[in-house]
């Protein structure tokens, strides 16, 4: 499954959005392709990575089968975790 | 195509640009000691521009080519590309601690492009097309540009044409087929000598006698008769000291002015942006200094949060982290910063289209925004030297914390004095804590209090320009009448 990944710039970020993305590529490891979106590539999903409630970042000019999903806390990572992971089962199959 | 930090700093060494400092003709002023910090931070607005995770703030999608380009060369497309706009300088402020001088060009653009639009509604003239098509150039190039409005205005109780010396605003002297030759100087020109490219604007609303100096034009930084004198600051020459790191507070980044001299500097036309429409001056210039007043409400918020990170931890290695009024303080600073940034996100999601179709801030907004700079940071640098302690600014030097020279009675070194007498709580070393103290003095006052301090005062307009800019749109007479409502008054 290919996961297209969008930032917001960071202007005052409440967690590591790297990190956050980072604990998400270990525990997807081969099962999912995280890359950093750009336009013109259709994604499986888009996961918009935003510093604070905000998540201010702009996503619409990309291509999806499955929508997004926004993270904008750290303590989002299991939600995410779980969101995937349900769309791993239905992309398997 | 936008440039990475390196491609910047090699197309600066290109260029035949002219500085001076200390009375000499400085030839690599791109490694010099004392500017290549300002050229640092620079670099860092492009460095960010190639990161994912800063992107959506450093560039946009240029509406003239639709190509990636940095948000500094790009014209706001709506009240969400200015909000963008003051968070990207809050971004930036942050990485820097630092003016990263970019700004001055953006807000330029963006007044350029609808003024030039009116003035050629008005006169049939065809600046906006020039300017659209050297935008372009400029976003192309991903080019730094020197957005110039102010001019040195010798007697203050004189207009232009009134001075003793008529060189005191910049002015056409002569009008040719192929152009037109100015003449005169731009005044404390921010990140002027790490620009490729310069672009003038009159500095106050002008009359038709004083039409010689309603002009707007660009020229490249090394164009034949312009040379700029760097502007000294405080402590400045610490950075010529051997080895010098610590003493400095901020090693890697500074900001930079310069006197710009336009010694009878020749511009072709398709440069020229203005020439003589007298009546269109103060348009642009309130234009101008809206955005830039606008910028102040993100930038100066990047740096207060170094600032107030930095009294934190200067309690934590003093040990005084947990005294209520220290703790206190810190809330206090960062009420301060965030209402600056209050007023630079409020003036953005007020904005509206202009005429040519770019975003303008909402203007009372954008003037008590910098209203609260002018006093805020102050209040902030206060209570960060309040937190730190007379310590910061009466420890030895960094060579004396590295001298091995023996001077005590058991042969104790300087270095090993030093440390002893300075060391504060044990969470921390105290090489640690001379770092955080010399980097509040260096923004107190130091080097960086240029930008941190007295910038804020009189950057983008001494207090009492936004204070007639709030008389004027403060709508009192509307008020008057919801007070005569509510108390019955007919």
């Amino acid at each position: 499954m290919l996961c297209g990944v969008k930032f917001c710039g960071g202007c005052n970020p409440r967690f590591e959005r790297g990190k956050a993305l980072e604990e998400l590529k270990r525990h997807f490891a081969d099962r999912i392709e995280f890359a950093h979106a750009q336009e013109g590539t259709v994604y499986d999903v888009l996961l918009v990575i935003g510093g604070c409630t905000n998540c201010c970042a702009s996503y619409c000019e990309y291509e999806t089968r499955k929508g997004n999903i926004k993270l904008w806390d750290g303590s989002h990572v299991e939600r995410i975790i779980d969101e995937l992971e349900q769309m791993l089962k239905t992309y398997n199959k | 195509m936008l440039m990475t930090g390196a491609q910047y700093i090699e197309s600066l060494r290109k260029l035949n640009t002219r500085v001076y400092m200390f009375g000499e003709k400085v030839d690599n002023w791109v490694d010099h000691p004392i500017i290549s910090p300002s050229i640092n931070s620079v670099k860092m607005t492009y460095d960010l521009a190639q990161d994912p995770e800063y992107a959506d703030l450093m560039t946009a999608k240029s509406d003239i080519s639709g190509e990636v380009v940095n948000r500094f060369s790009h014209l706001h497309q709506s009240t969400d590309d200015l909000r963008k706009k003051v968070k990207m300088q809050r971004l930036l402020g942050q990485k820097t601690a630092s003016c990263f001088q970019r700004c001055v060009g953006m807000d330029a653009f963006n007044s350029e492009f609808s003024t030039t639009y009116e003035i050629d509604k008005k006169y049939g003239t065809e600046y906006h097309k020039r300017f659209v098509d050297y935008l372009k150039f400029v976003q192309d190039n991903d080019l730094v540009v020197d957005g110039a409005m102010t001019d040195p205005k010798g007697d203050r109780s004189k207009s232009p044409g009134q001075q003793e010396d008529p060189d005191l605003y910049v002015r056409i002297v002569e009008k040719r087929e192929d152009g037109i030759v100015v003449r005169g100087a731009k005044a404390h020109q921010t990140g002027s000598i790490n620009s490729h490219e310069h672009l003038i604007m009159p500095t106050i609303a002008l009359k038709e006698e004083d039409k010689a100096y309603a002009v707007s034009f660009a020229v490249p930084s090394d164009v034949d008769g312009l040379y700029m004198i760097y502007g000294r600051q405080s402590c400045d020459t610490r950075k010529l000291e051997e080895g010098a790191d610590i003493d400095l507070g901020n090693k890697q980044f500074g900001g930079q002015e310069a006197l710009v001299v336009f010694d009878d500097v020749f511009v072709p036309w398709d440069r020229v942006f203005m020439c003589e429409e007298w009546d269109f001056a103060g348009m642009l210039v309130e234009r101008f200094a809206g955005y830039h007043r606008q910028s102040y409400g993100g930038c100066k918020v990047g740096v207060g949060d170094v600032i107030i990170g930095a009294a934190a931890l200067a309690a934590d290695y003093n040990g005084a982290n947990k005294a209520s009024h220290v703790k206190d303080k810190i809330i206090e600073m960062t009420h301060l910063n965030e209402t600056l940034y209050c007023c630079g996100i409020a003036c953005s999601a007020e904005g509206y289209p202009t005429e040519a179709g770019n975003y303008q801030i909402d203007m009372l907004l954008a003037n008590v925004c910098k209203q609260n700079v002018t006093r805020f940071p102050y209040e902030i640098v206060r209570l960060a030297e309040d937190i730190a302690g007379g310590v910061m600014v009466t420890m030895p030097s960094e060579k004396d914390f590295k001298s091995d020279l023996k001077v005590g009675k058991n042969g104790e070194t300087i270095g090993e004095i030093c440390h002893k007498y300075f060391k504060g709580s044990p969470v921390t070393s105290t090489e640690n804590r001379v770092r955080i103290l010399r980097f509040i003095e260096n923004v107190a006052l130091g080097t960086a209090a240029v930008g941190y301090r007295t910038e804020s005062m009189h950057g983008a307009g001494s207090p009492q320009a936004q204070r007639i800019m709030i008389a004027r749109q403060g709508n009192i007479e509307a008020k008057k009448e919801l007070a005569k409502n509510i108390a019955g008054i007919k």
